[in-house]
C-alpha cells in the first residue's frame, strides 16, 4: 500500500526502505529528494560529464527501486549504501567506456574479476583527479595523501596502477592511503568530541 | 599470528576500503578478515572516513528531468506488479478467461495438495541436487518451474558484503533478485522463480546492495542437470 507523500516525508530513511521494497513510489520519491543531489554530485565527480552523471544516477536509483529489500540496516546508513551503489555504477561506467566491461563466464573465475585498467592513461587519471573541487575533510589532507585516495575512490584505480602512474613503490601508495584515511577519521572524531 | 605478520594485512586495509586492491588480493584479504576481529574492528572504525568521501565533492544540482524521468519509470513499474514482458504476453487474455483460469488453477492446487497429503510420488515431487564447496553445503530443491537454493555452514561475511546468487541461462548470467542473508546458524536461502533453461547456479560475495553482474570469483558453482 502506498503511503501519502506527507507521511513518507516524516519517516526516517531506514523506515522508508521497507516501503520502497514494497514498491511505494511516494517513499521512493522522498528518498530521491533527500539523496538525489548527493548521488548526482558524486556521479558527476567521478564521470566528469553531466549526461553520463544523469545516466549513472538514474541507473543507480532504478537498481535501488528494484532491489529495495536488499538494504541491510545493520551494515550502515541508507545514504552510505545509496552512495556506494552510485560510486560502483560510476566506476563501472568509466571502465565500460574504456572498453573493459566484465566478461561473464562461469568457466573462468578470473573473468569475473575486475580487469586491470592498464589502458587507462595518466592523462585520464589526472583529468579525473582534478575534475572536481576537493572539499571537506579530504581537502585538509597533505597533497600526496589526497591524491592517492582520490585516484582510488573517485578514479577507480588499483594501488598498483596508482603506484605505476605516480612512479612510487606500492608500499608507499598503501601507506599514504592509510595515513590519509586515519587523518580524515581523526578529524571526524574531533568534530564529534 | 605475530604482530609483524599482521602488518601485511594492516597495510592492505586502506586500499581494501577504497576499492583499490587487485581482485585476488581483495579475495585474500576478505578471507583473512573473516577470522580477524582486529581487522573487522579497523574496518568499522574507518567506515566514517570512507563515508565522508562522497560528501566531500562539490555539490551539483541535478537537472529536473532526471527526477521526472526516474519517477515516471518508477510509477510505471509500481502500478502493475508484473514485469512488462509478462504483461504483454497476457494482454490478449480477457478478464472472464482470466477468472476462469484462476478458478481452474485453484482447483488444481487444491487437488495437488490432497494428492501430496496422500504421499503420492507424482510429477510434482521436488527434485534435490546437493553439493559442498569451500565448506558450504549447497542444496537446490527444484519444484515445478522454480527452485529454492539453500546454503548451510556459511561463514560470517565481512562488513559491507552480501551473498548474491546468479543463474546462467543460454549463456547469459542473470542475478537472482533476493540476496542470500545468512542467519546466526550460517544458513541462507533464496528462491529462483524460473529455472527453465538454467544450467548453472552460482553464488558470489558482492558489495552491500548486491551487483548487477558478479564482481568476485564464485564461492559456489552448481551445475543443474537439464
Amino acid at each position: 500500500m502506498e503511503v501519502r507523500r506527507e507521511k513518507a516525508e516524516r519517516l526516517a530513511d531506514e523506515e522508508l526502505m521497507p516501503l520502497v521494497g514494497r514498491k511505494d513510489p511516494e517513499a521512493f520519491e522522498v528518498l530521491f529528494d533527500r539523496h538525489g543531489g548527493a548521488a548526482y554530485s558524486l556521479a558527476y565527480r567521478i564521470v566528469g560529464d553531466r549526461a553520463a552523471a544523469e545516466e549513472v544516477t538514474q541507473e543507480a536509483f532504478i537498481s535501488v527501486w528494484r532491489s529495495g529489500a536488499r538494504f541491510d540496516a545493520a551494515r550502515g546508513s541508507v545514504r552510505s549504501w545509496l552512495l556506494s551503489i552510485v560510486r560502483n555504477r560510476a566506476i563501472d561506467f568509466l571502465r565500460s567506456k574504456a572498453g573493459k566491461a566484465p566478461k561473464l563466464d562461469f568457466d573462468d573465475d578470473s573473468a569475473l574479476e575486475q580487469r586491470p585498467a592498464t589502458e587507462r592513461t595518466e592523462e585520464e587519471a589526472l583529468r579525473r583527479e582534478t575534475a572536481g573541487e576537493v572539499r571537506g575533510a579530504i581537502g585538509n589532507l597533505p597533497g600526496e595523501q589526497a591524491k592517492v585516495i582520490e585516484l582510488a575512490y573517485f578514479g577507480g584505480f588499483s594501488h598498483s596502477e596508482i603506484a605505476q602512474m605516480l612512479q612510487l613503490p606500492m608500499g608507499t601508495v598503501k601507506g599514504r592511503m592509510r595515513l590519509g584515511l586515519e587523518k580524515i577519521r581523526g578529524e571526524l572524531a574531533e568534530g564529534l568530541a | 599470528m605475530s604482530g609483524s605478520d599482521h602488518n601485511r594485512w594492516s597495510e592492505d586495509l586502506a586500499p581494501y576500503m577504497l576499492g583499490a586492491l587487485e581482485p585476488d588480493e581483495r579475495a585474500e584479504f576478505e578471507r583473512h578478515m573473516q577470522g580477524c576481529e582486529h581487522c573487522q574492528g579497523e574496518v568499522r572504525w574507518f567506515e566514517p572516513a570512507l563515508n565522508s568521501l562522497p560528501e566531500s565533492v562539490e555539490r551539483q544540482k541535478p537537472p529536473p528531468r532526471l527526477r521526472q524521468a526516474l519517477m515516471a519509470e518508477v510509477r510505471a513499474d509500481a502500478r502493475p506488479q508484473t514485469r512488462p514482458e509478462r504483461r504483454r504476453a497476457w494482454s490478449w487474455f480477457s478478464r472472464p478467461a482470466m477468472a476462469f483460469a484462476v478458478l481452474v488453477l485453484a482447483v488444481a492446487v487444491a487437488a495437488g495438495y490432497e494428492i501430496g497429503k496422500g504421499g503420492s510420488d507424482g510429477g510434482g515431487t521436488p527434485s534435490v541436487i546437493s553439493t559442498s564447496e569451500h565448506g558450504i553445503d549447497v542444496k537446490m530443491v527444484r519444484e515445478g518451474n522454480g527452485g529454492t537454493l539453500h546454503l548451510a555452514n556459511v561463514h560470517q561475511l565481512p562488513p559491507g558484503k552480501v551473498l548474491e546468487a546468479w543463474v546462467r541461462r543460454e549463456g547469459t548470467v542473470e542475478p537472482v533478485p533476493a540476496l542470500l542473508v545468512p542467519d546466526r546458524q550460517g544458513q541462507a536461502e533464496t528462491t529462483i522463480a524460473d529455472m527453465n533453461g538454467v544450467d548453472t547456479v552460482m553464488v558470489t560475495e558482492e558489495p552491500q546492495g548486491g551487483s548487477e553482474a558478479p564482481t568476485s570469483p564464485a564461492i559456489v558453482t552448481m551445475s543443474v542437470p537439464q
